[in-house]
């Protein structure tokens, strides 16, 4: 039977596959990168030319946000795991989170200027990354309200 | 905040202890040291009722309030 536990192990579990392929893929980025400059050569943009160093620097950079994102969001369902669901640290974790999605854009907009589609994923993380700080906002209400019980003799 | 709670001084006046008090109002003794401490959010009429009936003081004398400098306008 499909249980509470069963589905955050799981989600445990896809978020250290997940660490782990980013650190292949990041590897793999020149590679990629090359593929991609040589078999889509003429994309819509406003800048020409090659986009090999400019789409390396930013999956290189939303690399490094993906894997802080990866951790804190492991750390978030471990401590969820272990019945610790509304407490600062959460709260925590999901700040950082956020910010990560947010940062993301950064470089995907700066792409956009060789790559007109990239400022979709630059909207599409901001988006995330908002609904993220939103949700942390929440979570930091709970942890008041939480904290208001726990203290009510 | 700007409520005190006098509990030790009027368990001082009772010569109740800690242990004493707890059990006869029955909350645990982490909670009571809580309330004794200022760290406590809230206070339910019943836990007030019980620790009047076993002080035998008012409300009053356990709780109250101090102007607190920091909060005026």
């Amino acid at each position: 039977m499909w249980t509470q536990d069963k589905s955050l192990n799981l989600s445990i579990l896809l978020v250290r596959i997940l660490f782990i392929l980013i650190i292949i893929l990041a590897c793999c980025v020149p590679i990629m990168v090359h593929w991609y400059d040589i078999t889509y050569p003429n994309g819509i943009g406003m800048i020409d030319g090659s986009i090999f160093l400019p789409l390396s620097i930013c999956l290189y950079l939303t690399a490094i946000c993906g894997e802080i994102c990866l951790y804190h969001l492991g750390k978030l369902l471990e401590n969820i795991k272990n019945s610790i669901v509304f407490k600062k640290t959460n709260c925590q974790h999901l700040r950082v989170i956020s910010w990560c999605c947010i940062l993301t854009a950064i470089p995907f907009f700066v792409f956009g200027f060789w790559r007109s589609l990239s400022f979709i994923v630059a909207l599409a993380a901001g988006f995330f990354g908002l609904i993220l700080r939103v949700l942390k906002n929440v979570f930091v209400g709970a942890v008041e309200l939480q904290e208001e019980n726990d203290y009510t003799i | 905040m700007p409520i005190i709670v006098n509990l030790d001084v009027m368990m001082a006046k009772r010569k109740i202890s800690s242990g004493e008090l707890a059990r006869r109002i029955d909350i645990t003794q982490a909670n009571l040291s809580i309330l004794k401490t200022g760290k406590a959010k809230a206070v339910r009429f019943s836990t007030l009722e019980k620790l009047c009936e076993v002080l035998d003081c008012q409300p009053g004398d356990i709780l109250e309030f101090r102007k607190d400098d920091s909060h005026a306008d």
